[in-house]
């Protein structure tokens, strides 16, 4: 009896976002969300008292999901007050990833993410949530859901020539991604690692247009440098930004592109080779400061950044030139 | 010798890993020293502090910390060997696996060095690509940037 005066209250909250027609379906209230594959659409994750509708899978370019369906995180509706929300639940996986034909080992813990949820609690450059235990001890983590395009996206669907987007946008956009780097700065200062700093893995928030980190469950064995792996992360961003795009030997050989005579091995990222790090060679307006810059991530680099800090101090000196 | 000259003293911190590399680093040091005398080594392996997240439970950080305390215990007493074999007398190698939180190894041996009195390293060179040295950093780069009042020999 109780348990239907809860289903029937459930019903209730729940209405507005199930199709007509669902009244006669009992809902699958999960307590334990150690299956994950077993948690669909317009089943219930109670969570400590608290009831969340699922809605789908995770996918599609939010939370670096990249079109593959990620099955244990969850678009979802706190019933209690209607925000939508992002569960993610528990998912131990261990792997090798090669980037640039480099194998290293890598694995997911809700426990990190959980760890920083708290750390970066109110961050405006991060994304906000709490952790909390399912039935089963399993940390499932809830998180505010970020309304807007990921960083990738937004420099993407600006419509200007690179010149134009150099002088008009990339200075703001700049300043933005500097916070950005200031964030990571502080969660190295608390000895934590990002993880999985990708271009796609910060949202530009609609609401208030600050740029935001997501997704922290990811992390890496590191070997001497314990942050080397998220300082070439925002390496690559930079690079990005600065391009308005990746910047591929390949379509610059293709387009007959003039810096194709002075390019050389020294030019390209010291990971990826296909891409283009001195940018000045195809952009010559970029300034010799911000462009030193980037040739630090780049196969002629004489010196690396050891840390986000000596990064921060090139960055900050670059605009007042 | 002229006076304020520093005196370097004997003691010789080998630190190894399970690679070829630091069991060339070893063969070396047996080769140049085994048999001359008044030396004294360790080897050195730092065990870093398992990272709690990479285990799904406290019991698999547990079975993995003791199998990985084995490997290289048998990696110390084999590195032992190969110095006595060359000449050096048993009571003048020891071994050493300290557990230490180690978010930079070559901290970490340092800090061992600073603590035990070594005034010379001996450690096997990686061989790491540039790639690589950006991404994950170099142990021995590291010890030879940041090693003070000591000589670091790196074996290649």
């Amino acid at each position: 009896m109780v348990t239907t005066l809860y289903e029937e209250s459930l019903r209730k909250m729940a209405s507005r976002w199930l199709p007509p027609g669902h009244d006669s379906t009992p809902f699958r209230i999960h307590r334990d969300t150690t299956d994950f594959f077993g948690v669909e659409y317009g089943d219930i994750v109670d969570l400590g008292g608290r009831p969340y509708l699922i809605r789908h899978n995770a996918k599609e370019g939010r939370f670096g999901l990249d079109d593959e369906v990620k099955h244990w995180v969850k678009r979802a509706i706190d019933l209690t007050n209607g925000q939508h929300k992002i569960i993610k639940l528990v998912f131990h996986e261990k792997f090798k990833a090669h980037v640039g034909g480099i194998e290293f080992e890598c694995f997911r813990s809700p426990r990190k993410e959980a760890r920083i949820l708290d750390l970066v609690a109110g961050h405006k450059n991060f994304m906000h949530g709490f952790s909390v235990q399912d039935e089963k001890q399993n940390l499932v983590r809830v998180l505010d859901f970020i309304y807007g395009l990921p960083l990738s996206r937004y420099l993407e669907n600006l419509d200007s020539d690179h010149q134009s987007y150099f002088f008009d946008q990339f200075p703001d956009i700049l300043n933005q991604f500097m916070e950005c780097i200031r964030a990571i700065q502080f969660i190295h200062n608390h000895g934590e690692k990002h993880g999985d700093i990708r271009r796609d893995h910060i949202l530009v928030d609609r609401q208030n247009g600050h740029y935001r980190w997501i997704d922290f469950d990811f992390n890496y064995r590191h070997r001497e440098n314990i942050y080397g792996y998220d300082l070439f992360g925002l390496g690559n961003v930079l690079v990005f930004l600065v391009g308005k795009g990746d910047v591929l030997l390949q379509d610059l050989h293709k387009r007959g592109h003039p810096a194709m005579s002075t390019l050389r091995e020294e030019d390209r990222n010291i990971v990826f080779h296909h891409r283009i790090v001195n940018l000045k060679k195809v952009y010559p307006y970029i300034p010799d400061s911000l462009n030193q810059i980037l040739l630090h991530f780049s196969k002629g680099a004489n010196r690396f950044y050891g840390t986000t800090g000596e990064l921060l101090e090139d960055l900050e000196a670059f605009p007042k030139q | 010798m002229t006076d304020g000259e520093k005196v370097f003293n004997k003691n010789i911190l080998i630190a190894v890993d399970d690679s070829e590399n630091a069991r060339r680093a070893v063969s070396y040091v047996a080769q140049l020293l085994g048999g001359v005398g008044g030396f004294k080594v360790t080897i050195l392996h730092v065990i870093p502090e398992a990272e709690e997240d990479y285990f799904s439970s406290s019991t698999e950080r547990d079975e993995w910390l003791n199998q990985y305390k084995q490997k290289m215990r048998a990696v110390l007493e084999d590195c032992r060997q190969i110095l006595i074999g060359a000449g050096f007398a048993p009571e003048d190698v020891s071994v050493r696996s300290p557990l230490r939180y180690c978010p930079s190894m070559a901290e970490c041996i340092l800090s061992e060095r600073d603590e035990l009195e070594y005034d010379t390293i001996v450690l096997g060179r990686q061989g790491l690509s540039r790639s690589e040295e950006f991404l994950f950093g170099s142990v021995s780069s590291k010890i030879v940037t940041h090693a003070r009042n000591c000589t670091v020999w790196v074996v290649e």
